[in-house]
């Protein structure tokens, strides 16, 4: 049958149907993942991740792909690869435990600190520490944050994230706008009483 | 959206044999304890790809399933209309993008994946091999085949791999738009004139077989789907999605007046479950197979928008950032 479909009929074609080109390595950029923060004040959580040839266009990414809703208040970004990952646990076992003392080094920065408390669930920012590098943070997590209990943990270097900036805040001051997005907005009560009726009635 | 009725592929559960049988039985428990899988646990070969299939297939159907709604944005009967329904084709692709990162986190990459849905090697739902001729038919999608995708998407969510489920989770927040949007489109047509109730009533005719497609033929509990519904992989039968779809979208459909055309469509009321004319599903396996009506149009338009993004992809790229197996 003949195409309804105005991007089969109307644009030039190219290529040889059913033949896929080779694709160059990065063909669909560097992953990045997402944290948002679901309300004010409550700590931010990982949400997913995002393909994206640079932070700033993940930050947007981010954006599009997981807050079209009122899904949060603030959201930040960072490459998949500066996120230093601990072992992971069941059971009862605690991650902190595999976590040896790491000596102290270098110049302290800030490192931010996430738990994932619950298998399944997302992990969780717990708060930050001043350590010398990745893996000092997550030996100086153990001392800070360690209460039991909990299955894994990621520590991220402060400065490699692309946060939401205060300007940008707004961003989402326009979905409330947006109720054609809004299951609420669709009320089809009135209309099916009203028909079932006069349906009624025939 | 999303049609169910995965066609798993026929490995050998001998395959689970050669398995590390302590680190197995671990995996087993852990599961058996409601603990999800995450993706840097020890898994079985057959769980991860089974698992890389179904949530594959899914992201695929995404993609594909925007088609047939995406071609009525420009023409959708006003401007609310409009709005609506180009936030659900952007939902619905952004629902593609969660379902293929969850994929990733298994091994597969993006790349493959895109690659694999073009020359045929990947199935999506067999449902968007059907063209969308009115507005009515659209409408349909929008409402049913949407309904019975939340059916499957909630069955699920309660799977056993961590990525899969909290994306469903996500997009099971999203459809609820999708459904009440379409719902409402359907009251409008059923409340307006004569026209439009044929209208929808000839979209419901061409529909209804490919609905009833869309949960898959009956599927005999084999070893092999046994152990997947051990792991947590496979939720439910077919049958009992399918079974749970009718009770809870007959009597919506009868409510607005339209016939679903099966004569034999009726509960039975002491098995509770619904009888209906065994599908033809001889032609659901031709359509899976490329012998649909929209099968080749389907995969060209993705091939096509492939092939023409390519240089904005190209002129984006860069080097600073690396690809990394995502964690979560």
């Amino acid at each position: 049958m003949d195409s309804l479909d105005p991007r089969v009929l109307r644009l030039p074609k190219v290529g040889e149907p059913g033949v896929v080109q080779p694709k160059v390595a990065l063909d669909q950029f560097g992953s990045f993942e997402v944290f948002v923060q679901p309300r004010e004040g409550k700590p931010f959580q990982h949400e997913g991740i995002v393909h994206s040839p640079n932070i700033e266009l993940a930050y947007v990414l981010a954006k599009e792909t997981f807050t079209r809703r009122f899904t949060c208040t603030s959201l930040y970004v960072v490459e998949t690869r500066n996120v230093f990952v601990s072992p992971l646990t069941d059971g009862n076992r605690n991650v902190y435990d595999l976590i040896a003392a790491v000596p102290a080094s270098g110049e302290k920065e800030d490192y931010e600190v996430y738990h994932l408390q619950k298998r399944g669930k997302q992990h969780v920012h717990v708060g930050s520490v001043k350590a010398g590098g990745l893996e000092e943070a997550m030996s100086m997590a153990k001392l800070a944050f360690n209460a039991g209990g909990i299955y894994n943990v990621w520590t991220i270097r402060h400065s490699d994230i692309r946060f939401t900036k205060p300007e940008e805040l707004d961003l989402w001051t326009t979905l409330p706008e947006k109720r054609f997005r809004d299951a609420a907005d669709y009320k089809g009560g009135d209309k099916l009483k009203n028909f079932l009726e006069k349906r009624k009635m025939l | 959206m999303y049609g169910g009725g995965n066609t798993f592929e026929g490995v050998k559960t001998d395959s689970v044999a050669k398995e590390d049988l302590v680190k197995l039985a671990e995996f087993e428990a852990r599961i058996a304890r409601g603990e999800k899988i995450e993706p840097a646990d020890w898994m079985p070969e057959l769980y991860r790809k089974q698992l890389i299939r179904m949530i594959e297939q899914h992201g695929h159907s995404e993609i594909i399933g925007a088609l047939p709604e995406g071609t009525w944005i420009t023409r959708a009967p006003g401007f609310k209309r409009k709005m609506a329904l180009m936030a659900k084709v952007q939902d619905e692709v952004g629902h593609a993008q969660l379902l293929y990162s969850a994929a990733e986190t298994l091994g597969k990459s993006r790349e493959q994946m895109i690659d694999d849905l073009i020359t045929g090697k990947s199935k999506y739902s067999n449902i968007f091999n059907y063209p969308t001729f009115t507005w009515a038919d659209c409408c349909f999608i929008s409402w049913l085949v949407d309904a019975g995708a939340i059916v499957n998407q909630l069955a699920n969510a309660k799977g056993s791999y961590g990525p899969y489920c909290r994306a469903l989770e996500r997009i099971c927040a999203e459809e609820s738009f999708h459904l009440k949007y379409g719902h409402h489109c359907v009251i409008y047509l059923a409340a307006g004139t004569t026209k439009q109730r044929q209208m929808f009533q000839e979209a419901l005719n061409r529909w209804w077989p490919p609905m009833m497609h869309f949960f898959g033929p009956s599927d005999k509990i084999s070893t092999h789907t046994e152990v997947l519904m051990r792991w947590k992989v496979k939720m439910g039968t077919n049958d009992e999605m399918r079974n749970q779809f009718l009770d809870m979208y007959v009597p919506k459909i009868r409510e607005l007046g339209f016939t679903i055309p099966d004569p034999n469509l009726k509960k039975n009321t002491t098995t509770n479950k619904w009888e209906y004319t065994e599908p033809d599903w001889e032609e659901f396996k031709r359509v899976i197979n490329g012998g649909g009506p929209c099968n080749k149009e389907r995969l060209e338009v993705r091939r096509i928008a492939e092939e023409r993004g390519k240089w904005v992809r190209e002129a984006l790229k860069s080097s600073t950032t690396a690809y990394v197996t995502p964690l979560a």
